[in-house]
C-alpha cells in the first residue's frame, strides 16, 4: 500500500487528491478551511459595511445566514447521519459544524431535552471587541439568538432557545455566550 | 474505533479526530461547496440589495485580499514552497476550494504548465442565471485573482488566459490558463 501524504512537499503529483493525504492532515485542513469560512464571511461584512453603512451590511448578514444555517444542517445530518428530534441531536449538530472548530465551546447535556452550551472563546467576538464600535450588541444580541433558533427549529419548532448570557461581557476572561436549549413535551 | 457517521449516541468529546479518512474526505468536499456557498450567497444578497456593481465591488475588494491568503494558509498547511509554476499548480490542486472544480494539468516544465478548468459550479450558476455576469466575474475578476494567486509565489510569472466564458454550447473547458516564468 501506498504511504500516505502527511504534507504536499514531495513533487508534483499529476493524480492529486485529498484522498492521498493522511488523516491528521485532512483534520488540520478541515481546521484550516473553518477559519477560511469566517474569513470570507467577515470579509464580505465589512467591505458591505464601509460601502453601504453598518445597517445594511447586518441586513444582508442576516439573509445570508438564515440560508446558509439550514444548508448547514442539512449537509451536516445527511452526511454525518444524525436525525432526531430531540435536544441532544441538535447538541450533536453542533459539535460537528465546521464553525466549531474554531471555538472553544462546552456542551452539557442534562438530559436528551435539555442542554447548556457555553462559548468560552469566539475568534469572531474578540475582533467585534478589538473594533470597539459595540456592533457585538448588535451581531451577538440579534442575529445569533435568530440563529441558534433556526438551527433548533430545523430538528424540532418546539425546541425552545434561551440566552442565558450574551455579549457585552465582564472582561477578557469571562465566557463568550451561553444557551440553553430546552423541549417540554 | 472510527465512526464513519454520527448516529451514534452523544459523546461529549466528539472532534473530527474519531471520525474515518472517508468520512474526512466526504467533510472536505462539502466544506468546499460550502465555502462557495458563502461568497455565492453575499454575492447575490448585495447584489439584490445594493445593485451588481456594488456587490461585484465587494468581490473584487475581498478576494484581492483573500487570495494570498488562501495560498499562504495552503502552503504552510502542506508544506508547499517554490517559486516555480508547479509550485503554484501544486497549491491550486489542494487549496480549499479545489474539491469543487475538476482540473486538468499540462505541466510542459516546472516553469511552464496548461490548467484548465473542465468543471466550475460558479461558472454552471452564473449561465443558469442567463444576466451574463460571467463577462465580469470570469473575464475580469478572474483574471486578476489568478495573477495575485501566481504573484504570490513569483511576481514574474505570466498569466495568460487562453480561454475564458462565455463558452461554446459543446465546449468540456469552463476556462484554460497558461502560467509560465521566463528565467
Amino acid at each position: 500500500m501506498k504511504e500516505l501524504m502527511v504534507d504536499y512537499s514531495s513533487s508534483f503529483d499529476p493524480n492529486f487528491s485529498h484522498e492521498k493525504l493522511a488523516q491528521q492532515t485532512l483534520t488540520r485542513l478541515l481546521r484550516a478551511t473553518a477559519e477560511y469560512m469566517r474569513r470570507i464571511d467577515g470579509h464580505w461584512y465589512l467591505s458591505v459595511m464601509e460601502k453601504w453603512g453598518n445597517d445594511e451590511a447586518l441586513d444582508c448578514d442576516i439573509k445570508v445566514w438564515e440560508r446558509l444555517v439550514i444548508y448547514e444542517m442539512k449537509m451536516l445530518s445527511s452526511l454525518l447521519n444524525i436525525h432526531g428530534d430531540d435536544v441532544v441531536t441538535v447538541m450533536k449538530v453542533l459539535q460537528a459544524s465546521p464553525w466549531t472548530l474554531t471555538y472553544a465551546c462546552d456542551i452539557d447535556v442534562r438530559s436528551n431535552d435539555c442542554a447548556i452550551v457555553t462559548y468560552r472563546n469566539c475568534p469572531t467576538l474578540l475582533a467585534l471587541e478589538n473594533e470597539g464600535k459595540g456592533r457585538e450588541g448588535l451581531i451577538c444580541q440579534e442575529l445569533e439568538p435568530k440563529l441558534m433558533g433556526i438551527i433548533a427549529h430545523y430538528f424540532n419548532p418546539n425546541i425552545r432557545v434561551t440566552p442565558l448570557k450574551l455579549p457585552p461581557r465582564d472582561g477578557s476572561g469571562d465566557i463568550c455566550c451561553q444557551w440553553e436549549f430546552m423541549l417540554e413535551r | 474505533m472510527e465512526l464513519v457517521d454520527y448516529s451514534g449516541t452523544f459523546d461529549p468529546d466528539f472532534s473530527y479526530e474519531k471520525l474515518t479518512k472517508e468520512t474526512l474526505l466526504k467533510l472536505i468536499r462539502s466544506d468546499a461547496e460550502y465555502v462557495r456557498r458563502i461568497d455565492g450567497q453575499w454575492y447575490l444578497a448585495v447584489m439584490q440589495k445594493c445593485g451588481n456593481d456594488v456587490a461585484f465591488a465587494c468581490d473584487a475588494e475581498i478576494w484581492e485580499k483573500l487570495e494570498a491568503y488562501t495560498m499562504k494558509i495552503t502552503c504552510k498547511l502542506l508544506n508547499i514552497h517554490g517559486n516555480d509554476v508547479v509550485t503554484l499548480i501544486k497549491a491550486l490542486q489542494a487549496n480549499p476550494w479545489s474539491s469543487s472544480y475538476e482540473i486538468k494539468v499540462d505541466l510542459i516544465n516546472n516553469d511552464h504548465a496548461i490548467i484548465s478548468f473542465i468543471n466550475c459550479p460558479t461558472l454552471l450558476a452564473l449561465e443558469r442565471d442567463g444576466s451574463g455576469r460571467e463577462m465580469l466575474i470570469c473575464n475580469k475578476l478572474e483574471v486578476k485573482l489568478m495573477e495575485l494567486k501566481a504573484h504570490y509565489f513569483n511576481p514574474n510569472m505570466i498569466v495568460t488566459p487562453l480561454k475564458l466564458p462565455p463558452r461554446d454550447p459543446n465546449s468540456e473547458i469552463c476556462c484554460q490558463w497558461e502560467l509560465k516564468v521566463d528565467r
